[in-house]
């Protein structure tokens, strides 16, 4: 049974299409990144399926629909900031929140040392700092043990130590087992964090599934040597090379790993009487498989 | 599920400043503002002394009147704010994210709203009744309740200055438009709608009908009534609605504000 199902999503903001007959199916125990640029349509898709915004077409359901329209009672979800009550404190304000989820009375102690705020819990909202109110925003997500947790953007204007506890706290939440949905601008902590990925561009839905599934396992390499004409001539006739490009000073390619070794291609290429000056092999990361995506879509 | 909603909105707002500045303003004006009438030595006729603000039966209608000034500004102010200050700070789409549906946090509104009114007529009753029976020599229960009709068209009232009040909140939602068009409308503009509409096109009892004038009625200016004896010169209808006009005018307003704000609150993004 999925988590959530997503089916045909569209909204439209004028002529804009926000999102654009979006489709998506999230199952349990999913780390899902939602990846895009700014204004890609993260935050709408989020917001719709949250009851905050109105979809012009499409639909979209929590646990195959056996909550109803009570789903969000078992979702902890932020939304692109924190929002609180401005005069109340850290446990006034985790208490509206467990008034609303309907949960038994609780001591919020322990939640607030997870995020490292027990020792402000009796200052008001408004006095703490940006990357305070979005641990506290991640405090109050726990409450009633959600199935599902929503972040968008979670480390957006944080400093970097903001931005290492952050990340820190939702790689617990994520190991922990929880289903979690994380809309990012950021490759890097998506990679790091989650287990699926979807990337979005202009609301529409570009390629998604495992991060070990987009981040393919190609290995980039860069090649030279003293005759650069002669090694490209050389790669293109290699079945398990693609992609090749010459850039200033080397020529990079894409190597199938499953087919040949690094080390099987530079005797390959020896024996064509071709020496390198320049053997480097990298994974081909997240920000490569995302900006070849986007730019061809 | 009503106390809970109760309980859920007096966490959010024990601690707001101008809720509860609004409110001890309200508690402190509304037993107090009826002394004036002692300033007022000299009369008009036909009332005898200044005397009869304070007695019954006629102490309903004078502190009626007062709280007809003071729920409009304190309570309707404080409807409006239970709604736009949770648009500023979000909390109005946050509480919706964390659960609660959308019907459940328009209903928290409305029950709040009910309580108010609930409680604000209560105070009236209690400063009705010891005001009265203070002044009032020799009185006996049939005496104190003689007009206790007043009580229920008082509740009416304030649902009434409440529920304009929430219907600015959701269908506006910005702060400062709001809270300015809550006051200006019941101020400034009606008249102003009355005089293009009415003097101008129409001339007849329909003028009466607006909601701030038919809300207004329920609790009018006392004098008024005896001022609407004298014959007109212009008018040939009454300029005050009798007491079930403006019952029925104000409970169609008021099911029209509601209803504006629920559906407006249901189809809007937030």
């Amino acid at each position: 049974m999925p988590v959530l199902q997503i089916d045909n999503l569209t909204k439209r903001y004028g002529k804009i299409k926000a999102v654009d007959n979006l489709n998506l199916t999230i199952d349990p125990g999913n780390v899902y990144g939602l990846l895009g640029p700014n204004g890609s349509g993260k935050t709408t898709t989020l917001g719709i399926i949250l009851d905050i915004l109105r979809q012009d077409e499409g639909s979209y359901q929590w646990f195959d629909g056996q909550h109803g329209d009570h789903a969000r009672l078992h979702i902890g979800a932020i939304l692109e900031t924190p929002n609180f009550y401005p005069y109340l404190n850290a446990e006034e304000n985790l208490e509206i929140v467990r008034q609303i989820k309907g949960v038994k009375k609780q001591d919020f102690n322990e939640l607030l040392e997870i995020v490292n705020l027990a020792h402000r819990k009796k200052s008001a909202f408004r006095t703490y700092s940006l990357g305070m109110k979005q641990r506290l925003a991640i405090a109050a997500t726990m409450i009633g043990d959600p199935k599902v947790l929503i972040f968008d953007e979670p480390t957006n204007g944080l400093d970097p130590q903001g931005i290492a506890e952050v990340r820190n706290i939702l790689k617990r939440i994520a190991d922990m087992g929880n289903t979690v949905i994380m809309a990012s601008h950021i490759l890097d902590e998506v990679e790091k964090i989650c287990s699926h990925v979807a990337i979005i561009k202009n609301g529409k839905l570009l390629a998604t599934g495992p991060v070990g599934a987009i981040l393919n396992d190609d290995v980039t390499l860069e090649l030279n040597s003293g005759d650069k004409i002669a090694l490209t001539h050389a790669l293109h006739e290699m079945s398990t090379v693609s992609a090749i490009s010459d850039k200033e000073h080397w020529v990079e390619c894409l190597l199938d790993e499953d087919q040949m070794s690094v080390e099987e291609l530079n005797r390959s290429l020896f024996e064509r009487g071709i020496i390198l000056t320049r053997l480097v092999a990298r994974k081909r990361r997240l920000e490569e498989e995302f900006l070849a995506i986007t730019q061809n879509a | 599920m009503i106390i809970k909603l109760l309980r859920l909105e007096y966490t959010k707002f024990k601690k707001n400043a101008v809720i509860s500045l609004l409110v001890f303003m309200f508690l402190l004006t509304m037993p107090t503002v009826i002394f004036i009438g002692k300033e007022f030595k000299d009369v008009p006729p036909p009332l005898p002394n200044n005397e009869v603000f304070f007695t019954f039966p006629m102490v309903w209608d004078y502190q009626g009147y007062i709280g007809n000034w003071l729920v409009f500004f304190f309570l309707g102010l404080i409807s409006v704010f239970i709604v736009v200050n949770e648009v500023g700070y979000k909390t109005f789409r946050q509480n919706i994210i964390t659960g609660m549906t959308r019907q459940q946090y328009y209903l928290s509104k409305v029950i709040t709203v009910v309580a108010l009114a609930i409680a604000a007529t209560l105070l009236y009753t209690v400063i009705c009744l010891g005001i009265g029976m203070y002044h009032t020599e020799g009185w006996t229960m049939s005496d104190a309740f003689y007009n206790s009709w007043a009580i229920p068209r008082f509740f009416l009232m304030s649902i009434g200055y409440m529920s304009f009040g929430l219907f600015c909140g959701f269908v506006i939602r910005r702060s400062g438009v709001a809270v300015l068009l809550y006051l200006c409308y019941m101020i400034m503009l009606e008249p102003l709608i009355k005089w293009a509409v009415h003097f101008r096109v129409i001339q007849n009892n329909t003028i009466n009908y607006y909601p701030s004038n038919c809300i207004e009625d329920l609790m009018p200016f006392p004098l008024y009534r005896f001022a609407d004896m004298v014959p007109k010169k212009d008018l040939d209808f009454s300029f005050l609605l009798t007491y079930s006009q403006a019952t029925i005018g104000s409970i169609v307003w008021i099911a029209i504000f509601l209803g504006v704000a629920y559906y407006s609150f249901m189809k809007r993004d937030i």
